[in-house]
């Protein structure tokens, strides 16, 4: 069983003003920082295509996120039950799916293998590895969004 | 590291709550049910090692970078 994360306007996810806020935990620490385990999303962008995915334990660290949707339109990855109850889901639609991005000099690209799953709920969060669906680790980013 | 030999139904405990059950040897293929807690996450090891390798290089970009990609954003409205 799976769920598929529905399309979601991208504006709810903007005009949500809780996203900034609450600290969010980590079910499993993302691989290569096992010490993180608390992270706050900061909104870079004023219509929010743009958060800093950023640990209150080490302000210096942090990661490029955003919604998928205006970048990937196509992309809706399926949301395993193991996932959904490691992070104490009760409503799969309140689910926020960011990828990773690294900006690079020549290029900027994004992981869609590995997608941050957050909970607004629960508060919690996890990236998690789409086994079996090909999808890339390094897509580059599409401009014509 | 410690080698022991399996047959195909047998499992080996790692700590108290992860159990690896050999399910199916056929050639230089052998088939692995794992049992772990939620908090334990699975994967293959070329997976996990290039997931590591991506975000290590995601993380903690410069601010000019964070910039560049701002304000490529915000001209893109």
């Amino acid at each position: 069983m799976s769920t598929r994360t529905a399309y979601r306007p991208i504006e709810d996810t903007m005009t949500d003003s809780a996203l900034d806020l609450p600290v969010l935990d980590l079910a499993v620490p993302m691989p290569g920082f096992p010490a993180h385990r608390q992270f706050v999303l900061v909104r870079l962008n004023d219509d929010g295509l743009l958060y800093a995915f950023t640990s209150i334990e080490d302000r210096s660290l942090r990661f490029l996120v955003a919604p998928p949707e205006p970048f990937f339109p196509d992309y809706a990855p399926e949301i395993e039950n193991d996932v959904l109850a490691a992070l104490n889901t009760k409503d799969p639609d309140r689910l926020l799916v960011m990828v990773v991005i690294t900006a690079g000099v020549n290029e900027t690209t994004a992981n869609l293998l590995a997608p941050i799953i957050v909970d607004r709920d629960s508060q919690r969060a996890i990236q998690v590895v789409l086994t079996g669906s090909g999808m890339p680790v390094r897509a580059v980013m599409n401009r014509s969004y | 590291m410690l080698v022991l030999t399996r047959r195909a139904g047998e499992s080996v405990m790692i700590g108290d709550d992860v159990v690896i059950t050999v399910l199916e040897a056929r050639g230089d293929v052998i088939r692995l049910g794992i049992q772990a807690p939620r908090d334990v996450q699975v994967h293959r090891e070329e997976v996990y090692k290039e997931l590591q390798a991506a975000n290590r290089e995601a993380a903690s970009p410069t601010d000019d970078a964070v910039r560049a990609l701002t304000r490529m954003l915000n001209k893109e409205e």
